[in-house]
């Protein structure tokens, strides 16, 4: 570089800072609102849960959620994973979590990435084809979909592929205790994974259809559509490095927009399908009221989101050079 | 902000099935208690027994009247809806008017917050206070409230700075204006047809929050909500029973979501002419 700008600093280096102190924030909040509850609250909290604790049982959790050593200790027990004992599972909450973490990623991160991809293309292609019956039908079908929320689809879905049709399995991740080779067990595993994939799927596609066809659509008009076109470029690479790319950004913008709100759904559709991931672990904990398992899953799973949405702003500047300049807020 | 309703909204199919299903989803909220057979808490009727003149769809596991409790499960959900969207939409505006407007410092400050809320998942803060203090929903209306107004004030702000710069703005200014009396007299009368996008938009969410939380079991289980009848009806879903005990919550509940739905997309449209064209399925 000849020309060296003078240092600013930069809208990501102040959101990794703003995110920091916003997890920090969480952290407390999940370390100081245990400790705020008025009277004996594991008492409270155990009694209306079919846990029974033993008296030691019961004064190990009133000493974890009285502890003074201060925050301090308790970041750094965080840090060792060190999450507590779940007594509703008899097992350590990080040995809950780690186990149920990769199906959750699996079902959640196949599904954004089959919905934004088939989105986006279906999104490019309906726009490139303008003012026919498909993209009436695609549009409006969408537009239906986006309305329905996921309980519905993944309770309909069971409905008639699992219990009516017998066509899938209607609970669980795997064939439980099958001795299977390694490709059974991963068709298993896909097997189990086409009805939540599905409702998920469903859910997500619809915005980011049409997201992409609205954006492509406007493209579509810009004069270096027309420059590209009258280059005599083939049509495929005017479609999508002169057009889609630019109507990729608004989509990777939504992305981390809405990725937060949709977890939402992801919880829904696990415990739907009972799916053992985060979203019915946490289910059943609070079922069983057990409050060290909600409390890990609802810290932790927070974190991951903060940390994957900075994660994304970085992607933008990659992806958009222009941004870093353009964005207002 | 001007806005031709006659000749945009009321001519879209979008906004007249929205609003269709919005009115009759108010009136049964307005009307249920006087609608419902039965008291929707009174256990005495015969468990699980199939849809008959005097229970229009049945009875439920606990001797309750299915018909009566998804007009209250339906009122519940609307009116944590409209109280959440609502509360957003005040935050929302407020803010995103004040930022706008007096820029530098505060608006620094509030759109680095508003960052930071969009990113940390709603549902897992909501379930945190569901589960140690089981508030009312008042208030976990109120705490999703919270959550939500991050969009509403981004848009809000984003037209604020479009309209500093109009002439009337100009005018107020010259004649010895305030900021605080631009911003209540001038700026937030001026956005209202952004103000129906923002409530449809968050009515949406925060209907569907109401019903995952029922649904994970996180609301007094007194309360009839949409969630909760769906979460229940699903431990039997294997008997005769889903069609009239699951379906119903289920149907209610995507009729609720797609009619607000269906509002949002279509005042989009309407105040956004360039969106409108693309959206038509017509190039103008």
């Amino acid at each position: 570089m000849i020309r060296l700008s003078k240092y600013r600093p930069s809208r990501q280096m102040g959101l990794v800072v703003t995110f920091c102190l916003a997890a920090l924030a969480m952290v407390y909040l999940s370390y100081a609102l245990p400790r705020l509850l008025p009277g004996d609250f594991v008492t409270a909290m155990y009694g209306s849960s079919q846990v029974t604790l033993s008296e030691a049982q019961e004064a190990e959790l009133r000493a974890y959620y009285t502890d003074d050593r201060g925050f301090g200790s308790y970041v750094i027990q965080l840090a060792c994973l060190d999450w507590g004992y779940s007594y509703a599972f008899l097992s350590p909450v990080s040995h809950l979590f780690l186990a149920a973490l990769p199906w959750t990623l699996l079902l959640v991160g196949l599904a954004h990435l089959i919905s934004l991809g088939v989105g986006f293309f279906a999104g490019v292609e309906v726009a490139w084809r303008r003012s026919g019956i498909l993209e009436r039908t695609m549009v409006s079908g969408m537009t239906l979909l986006e309305g329905v929320p996921e309980i519905s689809t993944g309770v309909l879905l069971l409905l008639i592929f699992s219990l009516h049709l017998g066509w899938f399995p209607s609970a669980g991740a795997e064939t439980a205790y099958a001795d299977l080779s390694i490709w059974a067990r991963l068709a298993g595993v896909a097997y189990h994974l086409v009805l939540p994939l599905a409702t998920l799927v469903l859910a997500y596609l619809p915005g980011n259809f049409l997201l992409t066809r609205n954006s492509m659509v406007m493209v579509i008009k810009a004069r270096y559509m027309t420059t590209a076109r009258a280059k005599g470029l083939p049509p495929c690479r005017i479609r999508y490095a002169h057009g889609a790319r630019n109507a990729l950004l608004p989509l990777v913008t939504r992305f981390g927009l809405r990725l937060a709100f949709m977890i939402t759904g992801a919880l829904v559709v696990e415990r739907i399908y009972a799916y053992p991931g985060l979203g019915t672990l946490l289910f059943n904990a609070i079922q069983a009221r057990d409050l060290p398992v909600i409390q890990g899953v609802v810290l932790i799973s927070s974190l991951m989101v903060l940390a994957v949405i900075l994660a994304l702003e970085f992607v933008y500047k990659i992806i958009d050079p222009r941004i870093d300049h353009a964005r207002t807020f | 902000m001007h806005v031709r309703f006659k000749e945009t909204s009321l001519k879209d199919p979008l906004f007249m099935v929205g609003s269709g299903l919005a009115v009759i989803f108010v009136a049964i909220s307005l009307l249920g208690p006087l609608l419902a057979p039965f008291d929707p808490w009174d256990m005495s009727f015969a468990p699980i027994s199939p849809p008959s003149e005097t229970h229009y769809l049945g009875v439920n596991d606990g001797g309750q009247d299915i018909f009566s409790e998804l007009l209250y499960a339906v009122r519940n959900t609307v009116l944590f809806g409209f109280i959440s969207a609502f509360a957003a939409l005040g935050i929302g505006v407020i803010l995103g008017a004040s930022a706008g407007w007096f820029g530098g410092f505060v608006d620094m400050i509030v759109m680095r917050i508003a960052d930071v809320l969009l990113a940390v998942p709603a549902i897992m803060i909501l379930i945190f206070a569901a589960a140690l203090f089981r508030p009312t929903p008042l208030t976990l209306a109120l705490i999703l409230a919270g959550f939500m107004w991050p969009t509403i004030s981004k848009g809000i702000r984003a037209q604020t700075l479009s309209l500093r710069e109009s002439l009337h703005i100009r005018a107020a200014v010259q004649m010895g204006g305030g900021g605080v009396y631009i911003v209540r007299r001038h700026l937030i009368p001026e956005m209202f047809p952004l103000y129906l996008i923002g409530l449809a938009a968050k009515a949406k969410t925060a209907m569907f929050m109401e019903a995952s939380l029922g649904f994970l079991g996180l609301l007094d289980p007194s309360r009839k909500s949409l969630g909760r009848m769906i979460n229940y009806a699903l431990n039997f879903y294997y008997m005769d029973v889903w069609w009239n005990w699951l379906m119903p919550p289920i149907l209610c509940l995507s009729f609720l979501i797609v009619s607000v739905t269906f509002l949002a997309i279509s005042l989009e449209k309407v105040l956004d002419p360039r969106l409108r064209a693309a959206l038509s399925g017509r190039t103008p």
